[in-house]
């Protein structure tokens, strides 16, 4: 069982790595040419920002539209990639686009992307004639595993999930005419709880949805959330460095860097060592942060977090978004020390007792 | 012994190489002879050839996510485990060898 439960989460991992360079980059260039944008007066309508008079932003814009657009079919064709190796492709990404399509989302694609592979790997067990032996990953794999994952897809999970997520985003969006530093908290918990995943993922598309109806605030407050995971780890391996091995500190600065470019999937690695001490420190950390960007009033009209909107322009109120993104960063660096120091993970102490 | 070895972690930018170095330099202190394939953020890099893998004993897979091209190990005796312990417990993993 819990075999089963790590290879469930090596396939999930292996797709949010070839993920993540999607995210970065349509995130930075969207983020970029909103910011830019919006120094120059331009508005944001219901159908996004109006670029009509910046063709120079529109095409920066429109370029990480495309990264965007491709990442839930790379998320999900990786996964199931990552469980049928070759042949998994065609379905998962079939699988992927289709989610985008019936608007399940990442938490779609991640589903499709699983059971795509699943099912992949359940054809190639079948017992075929050998003259059909070699077309089966060219013709027969793809064709039956797509078909069978389409109408998975548009017929049987596409509509529960898409219903879930719409269920979800008006469940924020209810929270939000009420106590907003109770939708802080929420927030920032959904950013930091699965680092990039459909939690994560639900969150920031709600703060974009609610940018196209220039509600900036939302935004505001999972930017300044989505850079502290990696921000915090990242200083405390500066902190008390004994508590990390010299691998560990030098890895703490990848961390930073990611969450510079407001990247929370740097956190991975450090929550997959040791996720029942990381990821309710991240956890605190980011509803810190969240909630003092929520109270100091914090916009950010581009769709990306962490200090880099700043280098846009995209962030009104820089002040409060940097205050919040410190506390958040310290907060956490201190959970996680405090973590560390009163109950040593094991392989640590194995280490030291040698 | 000789041992051929695959790091990979989700990101692939530090974890990967971290837990490559250590399995470089705990086999050389151990007395193995070992050549560390990695699949970061870049792609596989010191890439194992076939005949790397065929002159080995045995393949270590420290892993987060899945290995690409694990084929090319098959009839092997692989141990397979979690990125995190060859980065912070790399003896064990070359003790539970002998075993």
């Amino acid at each position: 069982m819990m075999e089963q439960l790590r290879h469930l989460r090596q396939h999930l991992l292996t797709g949010v790595s070839y993920v993540i360079p999607f995210v970065a980059c349509g995130g930075i260039l969207i983020g970029l040419s909103i910011g830019i944008g919006s120094r120059y007066g331009m508005p944001i309508t219901s159908n996004g920002p109006d670029f009509s008079h910046l063709p120079i932003l529109k095409l920066i814009f429109d370029i990480g539209s495309a990264a965007f657009a491709l990442m839930l079919s790379v998320l999900a064709g990786y996964i199931s990639y990552s469980i049928a190796g070759r042949p998994g492709l065609v379905p998962g990404f079939i699988g992927g686009y289709l989610s985008g399509q019936v608007k399940a989302g990442f938490l779609g694609a991640i589903l499709v992307g699983l059971v795509a592979g699943y099912i992949v790997e359940l054809i190639k067990k079948l017992p075929v004639p050998s003259f059909i032996r070699p077309i089966m990953p060219i013709l027969v794999i793809p064709i039956l595993s797509s078909a069978a994952i389409g109408i998975i897809m548009l017929k049987v999970l596409g509509t529960p999930i898409a219903a879930l997520m719409v269920a979800a985003t008006s469940f924020l969006k209810n929270m939000s005419t009420g106590n907003s530093v109770l939708l802080a908290l929420l927030l920032g918990g959904m950013i930091a709880f699965d680092m990039g995943g459909p939690i994560n993922k639900t969150a920031f598309f709600f703060g974009l949805a609610m940018i196209q109806e220039g509600n900036f605030r939302i935004m505001g407050a999972c930017a300044a959330a989505i850079c502290t995971p990696p921000l915090g780890l990242g200083l405390a391996t500066l902190f008390r460095r004994k508590l990390w091995n010299e691998e560990e500190q030098e890895a703490g600065l990848a961390s930073l860097t990611m969450g510079m470019m407001g990247i929370t999937e740097g956190a991975i690695p450090f929550a997959a060592a040791d996720p029942l001490r990381v990821i309710p420190c991240i956890i605190v950390g980011s509803m810190v942060a969240s909630v003092i960007a929520m109270l100091g009033g914090v916009g950010d009209r581009a769709p990306h977090g962490g200090p880099i909107v700043l280098a846009f322009g995209a962030v009104n109120n820089v002040l409060a978004y940097v205050v919040a993104i410190l506390a958040g960063t310290v907060v956490t660096a201190l959970c996680i020390t405090a973590a560390k120091s009163f109950s040593a993970p094991k392989a640590l102490a194995a280490t030291e007792g040698r | 012994m000789k041992i051929v070895a695959v790091t990979a972690c989700p990101t692939g930018i530090a974890h990967t190489y971290m837990a490559a170095a250590r399995l470089e330099k705990t086999a050389k202190d151990m007395g193995h002879e070992i050549k560390v394939e990695t699949q970061g953020a870049l792609g596989i890099e010191n890439p194992l050839s076939d005949q790397d893998i065929r002159q080995a004993q045995v393949a270590i897979f420290a892993v987060d996510i899945s290995v690409e091209g694990r084929e090319r190990f098959k009839g092997m005796k692989v141990i397979e485990v979690p990125l995190q312990e060859a980065i912070k417990n790399a003896q064990g993993i070359f003790e539970k060898l002998k075993g």
